[in-house]
């Protein structure tokens, strides 16, 4: 450690302090093999288009439910398409699904919870908001907003995104109270400050690190919802590739064809089980305290 | 303590009330419209209207959810929109198989969680610790359809072990015994990790703790220990996170009883959402959301009970 990196720099010494955090993560095997998965995956994934063999649309019903081997390396699906096409534009659709998910979830769970922490009186009546959407089982409620909004890319979103918003909202208002405690939250508002640059510039920037590490820990639990909204039937229209609806097409022929539903299946677990994984790991390296 | 447990109950109506207004309001805009469908291809603007008229849907929005609310007072959840059956007569006949399932899935999976998690804290950093570690993680991120699928194809299917699909008769029973088999596994399996997981970290911090050391300093069993020492302590955040789990419990529930066509209430609520039968699918709801609150309630009476320090300080 040189003088010059405790010098009192914030963007450097975070830089510093998540160079670190990252190299003590590669000394973790197991992290390490989770994050390289995940990494694949995603990387097939945005690259489906130039790697999947087939079309993910080309129906071939004399091909239908072949096993795995020969020409089509998975087999194929119920309509004869080829199940490695379908996976990857499955991924495909199931990473963006839980991606946009977590964004319209902490967007919605942040704004909650950081207005509950600045403005005091708002408080009680926020958080009972919070507690009601709580009382509301994920799968329940995606179901009830599939069914409001219509079967579709933007109402799964929703869907998803205000049932993931709830514990971001408590995890946003424990931080940020925290941070209303300090010196400089009081100095902004003497020096006159407005509520909307006190909010933006200070409260949010300062509790953005344990937002962000939590929301990355939910990423796992919003794809085996997704998948699960996916294999009730309420996720997308059949024809695109999603990995939820690919193991519920399956379903129908799991006693003759299990390999569909069972590789789709077995890519949503490896795909959640990587996020928890490296999940775990990086709550074991952060601070504890960062967590509820 | 009594006293707590009143304000408690008391502070729970607004949330059940806004349980029911997000329900009823949620509801409200189903862009289907239930009096089309009633009707049929062949109604006309007229008939449709009369039924719209009938069902009380062309009332102001608040006077409905008004006059919902004192029928929910009464007991009376209306009829079902598609098949004309009271709501609450359905819900009453799918409520006993649901809890069935769910008492089914606990009763093996909570005591088997912590055990595990027991068994884990006091070999704290050995295989076995590690592998509990492992499985629960696992547990916590395969898909619960899977689960079901696999028990389907296996169980039911090559092995023929256990029944397809279907409720066999009540859980006393060898048949309904046999029935709930698969269904109470696939619920239970997502139960046993976050369990497993809870009771090691709280038996792991309440084994350093100074009225321990006294319990063995006294030559207390190492059995004695853990089972009426330590435990006591470490069950208070497990019974809380019971309570908190039980909402994806039921989020389980939907999925175990659709795969193996399981008469509960999680079905029929998927089922009256899918076909927009909304006094059904309000029914469902506040019937799954009353339950969630007073699983919390009950949780939180728990705590008196086993921990007497927070019975003394409430006192």
């Amino acid at each position: 450690m040189n003088t010059k990196a405790s010098v009192p720099h914030p963007t450097k010494s975070a830089g510093s302090a998540r160079s670190g955090l990252f190299r003590r993560l590669a000394r973790d095997p197991v992290a390490l093999v989770a994050l390289l998965f995940l990494i694949v995956i995603v990387a097939a994934a945005v690259l489906a288009p130039l790697l999947a063999p087939f079309d993910p649309y080309d129906t071939n019903l004399r091909m239908r439910l072949r096993p795995p081997g020969g020409d089509h390396l998975l087999g194929t699906d119920t309509q004869g398409r080829d199940l490695l096409t379908r996976l990857l534009f499955g991924a495909r659709t199931t990473l963006a699904l839980g991606f946009a998910s977590i964004m319209v979830g902490s967007l919605i769970g942040t704004s909650i919870g950081l207005a509950a922490a600045f403005y005091r009186r708002l408080e009680g009546p926020l958080m009972r908001l919070v507690d009601i959407m709580l009382s509301f089982p994920s799968i329940l409620f995606g179901l009830a907003l599939a069914a409001m909004l219509g079967v579709g890319m933007e109402s799964l979103v929703i869907a998803l995104g205000l049932s993931t918003a709830p514990p971001i909202a408590r995890v946003a208002r424990a931080t940020a109270t925290t941070v209303m405690q300090t010196e400089y939250m009081d100095g902004g508002r003497v020096i006159g400050l407005s509520d909307a640059t006190l909010i933006r510039r200070y409260l949010l920037r300062n509790c953005a690190a344990p937002i962000v590490v939590y929301c990355s820990l939910q990423f796992g639990e919003t794809i085996l919802l997704a998948a699960a909204l996916g294999f009730l039937g309420l996720g997308l229209q059949p024809p695109i590739a999603e990995l939820g609806s690919i193991a519920a097409e399956g379903r129908s022929f799991i006693f003759l064809a299990p390999h569909v539903s069972t590789a789709a299946s077995l890519l949503i677990f490896t795909i959640v089980l990587s996020c928890n994984l490296l999940g775990d790991a990086f709550r074991d390296l952060t601070d504890p305290r960062l967590l509820p | 303590m009594t006293q707590q447990l009143f304000w408690r109950l008391l502070t729970s109506i607004p949330v059940l009330l806004g349980v029911l207004l997000v329900g009823f309001l949620m509801l409200q805009v189903i862009p289907t419209d239930p009096a089309t469908i009633i009707a049929g291809p062949s109604g006309t603007a007229a008939e449709i209207e009369a039924i719209r008229h009938q069902l009380g849907l062309d009332a102001p929005i608040w006077m409905q959810f008004w006059l919902y609310l004192l029928r929910v007072l009464h007991g009376d959840l209306g009829r079902s929109i598609i098949n004309n059956a009271p709501v609450a007569s359905e819900l009453a006949t799918a409520l006993g198989p649901t809890i069935e399932l769910m008492v089914a899935s606990l009763i093996w999976a909570v005591p088997l969680g912590i055990l595990l998690g027991t068994l884990a804290a006091m070999r704290r950093g050995q295989v076995f610790d590690r592998s509990v570690t492992a499985l629960s993680v696992a547990g916590v991120s395969v898909p619960a359809f899977w689960v079901g699928l696999l028990l389907l194809q296996f169980a039911a299917f090559r092995w023929q072990l256990f029944p397809l699909q279907g409720r066999g008769g009540p859980l006393w029973t060898l048949n309904g015994l046999h029935h709930v088999a698969l269904p109470a596994l696939t619920l239970g399996i997502i139960f046993v990790g976050p369990v497993a997981r809870m009771t090691r970290t709280a038996v792991v911090e309440v084994l350093g703790a100074d009225f321990i050391r006294t319990a063995r300093a006294k030559g207390a069993s190492e059995f004695r220990v853990i089972t009426r020492h330590a435990l006591r302590t470490a069950l208070i955040p497990v019974v809380t996170l019971i309570g908190l789990q039980i909402g994806s419990l039921l989020g389980g529930a939907v999925i175990a009883e659709t795969i193996f066509g399981w008469p509960g209430i999680g079905r029929l609520a998927v089922g009256s959402i899918v076909s927009s039968d909304f006094p059904m699918a309000q029914g469902c709801i506040l019937v799954l959301a009353c339950g969630f609150i007073m699983v919390n309630f009950l949780v939180d009476a728990l705590y008196g009970i086993l921990d007497p320090r927070i019975r003394s300080r409430i006192r």
